[in-house]
């Protein structure tokens, strides 16, 4: 990944417009959002051109939250394994195309394919968006077995809270959403990461 | 699934507490002291936010057994061996309304009926049908409610007598309507606080959550029409739970290389303590239960 980064570092050291997306490239950020899958980036700077407009796409039309990225911090940095939530770990199968790409001069219809991927996704968050509490994350316990081809059972999904506290009805509607998976929700505030379990209990009838 | 969550199960209080509990249950004690008050036609006095029962010296036992109202003053009157109580408005109308085994009167000395006093309890206490509602469905699952000001919420929860065993829950009523009966959590800081505060006396947080299905609140309809949700807010700690996972597989708590370094190195307080003391050292931190 290194070597990949300073490579194109490399390329366009000479062109100034460019300085500034490379170091994009670089920012940890960049590198969370290939690990949770958001770019279809399973071959690295096979194709930086590409990379760039997804990233650039993303962060102006604020698709991924930076609230998110702290939670996703936090949690790796715990060993858990994050992925987006229902996102596909690969897109070798949903979007063959990626990994072909092999040069700047993309066909056409790569092009086209990877702007229609990007629209379709930017959609997809913003009606995410309206709502304050979104499921973000799938997480699964800590394995160093794990593959992402055939991932372990899910463990709990992290919904990220913008706003105030969710209500009853919003709770109950994620519930109904993610069926019997635990939710953990997050509120991030000021970079701190806080995590609430909200259990649906009957307490008992007692003698 | 295996999201360990920390269990607060009944902390008895005493070897013996647990058996005694068990050969002494609440609704059996619930249930003579209701018997006992219909035999005497016993009457409570609504005066202001309160009312006042009088209480001969078994029934007085039989209300600090169950956990009713407060003992007031002993009557100076010629019936040397009655007490007087004083009982919240929840457990005066679930005393009269439910168990039906007082009549709450004014001065006159009248009975008064359900909707009255709903009307009146109402007027003292805007939210005193989500109250009573959450106070009733709890009762009726013969667990003791007791006033919760003092932990932050509107009641607490325990299963028998505070003699026997601490109580489990913290708990605040919410609603959908009604812009939530009491205000609770509606921002960050509230339930942070909230949490914080029940964990920190060894408490569950437990809203119960009213749903009115377009009952109005204005009369006793309201508490058929209405249904309860009951939702626990517990804080999940991140590390807290891998370290209970490890436990369960029988590994040993995690160590932290302090001279390994990623892009995504958290340490705890501990930890960075030492690492600024000996920045080369392998550190090990042992998690233990608070």
């Amino acid at each position: 990944d290194e070597d990949n980064d300073s490579k194109v570092c490399l390329q366009d050291i000479d062109n100034e417009e460019n300085y500034y997306e490379s170091a994009l490239l670089r920012k940890p950020q960049f590198r969370y959002l290939e690990e949770i899958g958001a770019l279809c980036l399973v071959d690295d700077n096979d194709n930086p051109l590409c990379q760039r407009e997804i990233y650039l796409k993303f962060m102006e039309q604020k698709i991924i939250s930076w609230e998110s990225y702290d939670a996703y911090k936090h949690l790796k940095s715990l060993g858990y394994i994050v992925g987006r939530h229902k996102f596909p770990w690969t897109l070798k199968n949903v979007y063959g195309t990626c990994e072909s790409a092999s040069s700047h001069d993309t066909t056409e219809s790569n092009r086209l394919t990877e702007t229609e991927y990007v629209n379709s996704l930017s959609e997809e968050f913003s009606n995410l968006q309206i709502r304050a509490a979104v499921p973000v994350f799938d997480v699964y316990l800590p394995n160093s077995k794990f593959k992402k081809s055939c991932p372990d059972e899910l463990n709990f999904i992290v919904c990220l809270i913008r706003g105030n506290p969710p209500s009853v009805a919003e709770i109950r509607g994620l519930e109904n959403h993610c069926s019997s998976i635990p939710l953990n929700f997050c509120h991030v505030d000021h970079g701190r990461v806080s995590f609430f379990s909200f259990a649906k209990v009957e307490l008992p009838v007692l003698p | 699934s295996l999201v360990i969550l920390k269990d607060m199960g009944p902390r008895w209080k005493g070897k013996n507490a647990e058996a005694q509990a068990l050969a002494d249950p609440m609704s059996k004690i619930v249930s003579q002291l209701q018997s006992s008050l219909i035999q005497s036609d016993s009457r409570a006095l609504l005066s202001g936010n309160d009312t006042r029962l009088e209480a001969n010296s078994e029934q007085a036992n039989l209300l600090i057994r169950s956990c009713f109202g407060q003992p007031i003053w002993h009557s100076m009157t010629a019936d040397s061996d009655k007490q007087w109580f004083q009982l919240g408005l929840e457990e005066a109308f679930f005393m009269c309304y439910s168990l039906k085994c007082i009549k709450i009167v004014g001065e006159d000395n009248c009975p008064k009926n359900a909707e009255e006093v709903w009307h009146y309890m109402k007027s003292c206490t805007p939210s005193f049908p989500y109250l009573y509602k959450a106070y009733l469905h709890l009762r009726l699952k013969n667990w003791v409610v007791r006033p919760g000001l003092q932990y932050g919420g509107d009641f607490v929860a325990y299963r028998h007598h505070p003699s026997f065993v601490h109580s489990e829950y913290v708990v605040l009523v919410s609603s959908e309507e009604n812009g939530d009966a009491n205000g609770r959590l509606k921002v960050w800081s509230d339930l942070h606080c909230a949490v914080r505060l029940s964990g920190g006396v060894a408490k569950t947080l437990l809203v119960i959550h009213i749903s009115e299905h377009g009952e109005s609140d204005n009369s006793t309809s309201f508490l058929d029409g209405s249904s309860v949700d009951e939702l626990t807010i517990t804080r999940w700690s991140a590390e807290q739970s891998r370290e209970d996972l490890r436990k369960t597989k029988g590994l040993p708590p995690t160590l932290l290389q302090a001279s390994q370094h990623t892009s995504f190195a958290r340490v705890t307080r501990v930890a960075k303590l030492l690492l600024v003391i000996a920045p080369t050292t392998t550190v090990r931190v042992a998690w233990g239960h608070p």
